[in-house]
């Protein structure tokens, strides 16, 4: 493989990996808190897709007002999946509570699909994004550019929320003591829906920019992100928000480079990551940032 | 000869804090010692490393002779050693009696397949394991509630069935995390007489955790006091009681071993 | 322990000893047995085609479902990747009972790998093929699988799953790769496939009701306490992963010689997320339960197909919803775990002791006392 081709790759692993990351902060910040992977986490890029797209078509709106707005959407429907779905099961034995979240993916991806249709749509990508720049032989979409820079800033976003806030602070007591935290005296219910929110809204914001990459959005296009980027979050060891950007971002590099090194395997890419959970379960189940569990 | 147990000088660290510290201990057949000391000194720490359900950092573990630091749980009980624990753990959703069955699991001889096929020599060997478990139940008082789920019984009998459950494993030694805790002072009796009971009558080792005081000086023959994870005396109920370090670990005045 | 405890009364409902005699059981089972002849019998020789191809199915979701079962609910595991076993089981039969001929015809693309392109066994040794193979690839993942638990656990059988859909789309000269396996013969008849879902709930409800069962069930509530005594976790629950595969890749074998066409799109996480439904709607940790919930699933899949046909109310024509059906599914499953977490069984079996003392409890509610 050339040096261009290759740094070319590692661009667009870096880029893939940025997605990742954004998916893999809502998977981690559930599992903190309530220790639940969020099945339905994935289908929430679904939902932003098609609502910053119907925001455009239907609505005519420009995508600066229409992104937003999908972001906050989403945002409320993760909020609102949580009270539907999780809330009334708190108590209820672990399996119960990710049965439900199994139940609410296939509500969700299966709603979408009668009320929109299983045909894939064309998402309209806004020109701005659509150039294509070209270095010294390099091909980069902006897109491409964009992508971990916006992840960037919104993870930095995060990290001032979860340790500069007052509701910050009150989440991460909740993810290393849900009981005590509850018996000094803190809101967890409001907690855990600032949780879902900000997990949804970066899910969200995932999904558009996901949407705009593979111009091709279908009810289901959440599912295989939303596992990877689970894998990610493991990866990067489960409950940790650097881990899991740090996860995405190796996860993305990982898929790429395999998929480049060795094309005759393309076929099984979806598999490697699973094979990656398997090798990091067996050997460092805590992941990378993850501290070892104390009895 | 060899003695039955023996723990030496094992220490057990959890990232950086030290739960138990350079602890020894040597249990003979047919004892009944008893182990004390405040919140949080250890005690159950002890009990874990014994059972297995923690790796000590540094020590060894010494089971007639052979070493048992390393052994996985289900093989130091099949040894003969088992426990009840301080939190009640039994099968919540399982009959009284199907709880003590489960203790018969390690010994059973016929295999799986036998047990899948319906083989004569499965329901025998099912058969044998009911009747026993029934005299395990019989000896505790808990015949009447056999087909009782365990969650509903009360929680004295919660805590009787635990330990039937433990001696229907056929233990040499007989580990009891907190027996008495929860229970008023009439249960209490009856528990030090079902304890000296199952000691006289199967001649076993007995090794107990108490916060009762009294409850421990009257039953146990020889007291282990350990305090921020050391061992800080040893004796018969009078000594420890008249042991100054132990007094001032119970009144407070624990500056002295506070870097422990 | 002295009287100032509450005594619950002894039930005498869950006491075997009150319940009718092993001899009379033995004939109701066989009564019982007979009366599935029978009924197989009729069916086979005067059901019409379309009723025959339901009471298939629904045999082989009972074997799927009783099987799925013995992991869910009885070890008390959340497994998500039967859907693997069953391909593999499906894919197993079918190109060992296919014939060398007919194989060649089927790959296209490439050439179907030594042995399989000399190789023909009956049906039966397909099938037994097909169980042999799910239950050693379940011994294979079984090592990094049961090192977790929980949600984890979830996740990598997931992950077992979608890797056996991706292999299978992936190995042509093995699967045919996504064209799939046409022309299966329809071995699948209602003997085959109610044969196989007899011997799969008694066998399976025999080990659940012996001692490797209670260890099981030990383990599920509490596995902590099931080490201690003396129970190994990582044995028993392999036990029950290898057996849960062997019926689980049978039940595919049938399915593949039922439909005659296997393809990767057939083994998705759809599959599980179907068994799943059927085994929280009877009931996690029921045999009977699991019974009840595919019989269900099959009868109310079937009744749902007018939601998804266009319908004809006098002169209105209401166009037919496609995917409605998978709707009201996942709400079903959802509403059931939130509002009727035991399902309609719970925990219990339809057992003939359970129904005497029913009987006996409504008979002893009628009598004044």
């Amino acid at each position: 493989m050339s040096a261009t081709l290759f740094v070319q790759q590692l661009i667009n692993g870096i880029s893939l990996g940025s997605l990742y990351a954004l998916i893999a902060i809502g998977y981690t910040m559930v599992y903190g808190i309530l220790r639940l992977i969020n099945f339905a986490h994935g289908d929430l890029l679904m939902v932003a897709a098609y609502a910053a797209l119907y925001g455009m078509l239907l609505f005519s709106l420009p995508w600066f007002i229409s992104f937003p707005l999908a972001i906050i959407a989403t945002g409320a429907i993760g909020i609102l999946l949580d009270r539907a779905a999780y809330k009334p099961l708190r108590q209820a034995p672990r399996i119960s509570l990710l049965i439900s979240a199994i139940g609410a993916s296939f509500l969700m991806e299966n709603l979408a699909l009668v009320l929109i249709g299983g045909v894939p749509k064309a998402f309209h990508r806004p020109n701005c994004f659509s150039h294509v720049i070209i270095i010294g032989g390099l091909h980069i979409p902006v897109l491409t550019i964009y992508s971990p820079l916006v992840t960037l800033l919104l993870v930095l976003g995060l990290l001032y929320i979860v340790f500069k806030t007052r509701a910050g602070k009150a989440m991460r007591a909740a993810s290393r003591d849900f009981e005590a935290t509850r018996l000094m005296g803190i809101d967890l219910d409001r907690i855990i829906a600032l949780t879902f929110l900000l997990g949804s809204s970066l899910a969200a914001a995932s999904g558009i920019m996901w949407a705009m990459k593979y111009p091709q959005i279908n009810p289901f296009m959440g599912v295989l992100p939303g596992l990877k980027a689970f894998i990610a979050a493991v990866l990067g060891g489960i409950g940790n928000i650097v881990g899991a950007v740090l996860g995405g971002f190796l996860l993305g590099l990982f898929e790429i480079l395999i998929v480049a090194l060795l094309p005759d395997l393309a076929e099984y890419r979806d598999a490697f990551a699973f094979l990656l959970l398997i090798g990091v379960l067996l050997f460092r189940p805590t992941g990378i940032m993850g501290e070892p569990f104390i009895e | 000869m060899n003695p039955l147990f023996q723990m030496r000088h094992v220490t057990k660290e959890f990232g950086g804090i030290t739960a138990v510290n350079d602890f020894s201990i040597t249990l003979e057949r047919g004892e009944l010692a008893g182990l004390i000391g405040p919140n949080g000194a250890g005690k159950t720490t002890v009990f874990n490393i014994i059972t297995g359900v923690l790796r000590p950092t540094v020590g060894d573990l010494t089971w007639k002779a052979e070493s048992i630091a390393q052994l996985p749980s289900h093989l130091i009980t099949a040894r003969g050693i088992a426990r009840t624990f301080q939190n009640i753990k039994l099968f919540a959703d399982m009959s009284v009696l199907e709880n003590v069955m489960v203790s018969c699991h390690h010994s059973i001889r016929s295999s799986f397949w036998a047990a899948m096929l319906g083989l004569t020599k499965h329901r025998k060997e099912e058969e044998r394991i009911r009747e026993h478990s029934l005299r395990y139940l019989e000896e505790a008082g808990l015949s009447e509630l056999a087909f009782e789920k365990a969650q509903n019984l009360p929680y004295g009998l919660q805590r009787k069935l635990e330990i039937a459950r433990a001696l229907a494993t056929e233990p040499g030694m007989l580990l009891l995390d907190e027996p008495a805790a929860g229970m008023n002072p009439m249960e209490k009796m009856e528990l030090a007489a079902f304890i000296r009971r199952i000691r006289e009558t199967r001649e076993i080792t007995i090794f107990l955790i108490e916060h009762d005081m009294k409850f421990v000086m009257n039953l146990c023959e020889r007291i282990r006091v350990m305090n921020y994870g050391k061992s800080i005396g040893e004796g018969t109920p009078d000594e420890v009681r008249s042991n100054p370090q132990v007094i001032s670990a119970y009144l407070g005045g624990t500056a002295t071993y506070a870097q422990g | 322990m002295g009287n100032s405890f509450y005594l619950p009364r002894p039930k005498a409902a869950a006491n075997p000893a009150g319940g009718p005699t092993a001899g009379l059981k033995r004939w109701l089972n066989a009564a019982l047995f007979f009366l599935l002849f029978g009924v197989l019998f009729l069916f086979s020789h005067y059901g019409s085609g379309y009723q025959v191809r339901i009471l298939n199915n629904i045999a082989i979701f009972i074997t799927l479902a009783v099987s799925y079962n013995l992991i869910n609910g009885v070890c008390g595991l959340l497994h998500l990747g039967p859907n693997g076993f069953i391909a593999i089981g499906a894919y197993t039969s079918a190109l060992l009972a296919m014939s060398p001929a007919e194989k060649n015809l089927n790959f296209i693309l490439s050439n179907v790998i030594w042995p399989l392109n000399v190789i023909q066994v009956p049906f039966a040794v397909s099938l037994i093929a097909a169980g042999a193979m799910a239950a050693l690839f379940a011994f294979l993942i079984s090592f990094p699988v049961l090192r977790v638990r929980g949600d984890y656990l979830a996740i990598v059988t997931l992950g077992f799953g979608e890797v056996v859909r991706v292999v299978c789309n992936g190995a042509q000269s093995v699967t045919n790769g996504p064209l799939g396996i046409k022309g299966l013969y329809p071995h699948t008849n209602l003997w085959w496939s109610w044969g196989v879902a007899a011997l799969s709930v008694v066998v399976i409800q025999r080990l659940i009701n012996s001692n490797y069962g209670l260890a099981m069930k030990a383990i599920r509530e509490d596995e902590t306490a099931a080490r201690a005594m003396g129970v190994d976790p990582f044995r028993r629950l392999m036990l029950g992963f290898l057996i849960s595969a062997f019926f689980s890749g049978i039940a595919g074998g049938l399915l593949a010689h039922l439909i005659t066409t296997i393809s990767p799109g057939l083994f998705t996480f759809l599959l599980t997320f179907n068994l799943l439904i059927m085994i929280v709607v009877g009931g996690l940790g029921s045999t009977t339960g699991a019974i009840l919930g595919a019989a269900l699933f099959a009868w109310g899949g079937e009744a749902l197909r007018v939601v998804e046909q266009p319908m004809q109310i006098g002169p209105l024509t209401i166009p037919g919803i496609p995917g409605m059906r998978m709707v009201i599914f996942s709400l079903v499953l959802l509403l059931v775990i939130l509002f009727a977490r035991k399902g309609i069984m719970g925990r219990r079996e339809l057992s003939w002791d359970f129904l005497f003392s029913k009987l006996a409890g409504s008979r002893r509610a009628k009598t004044p006392s």
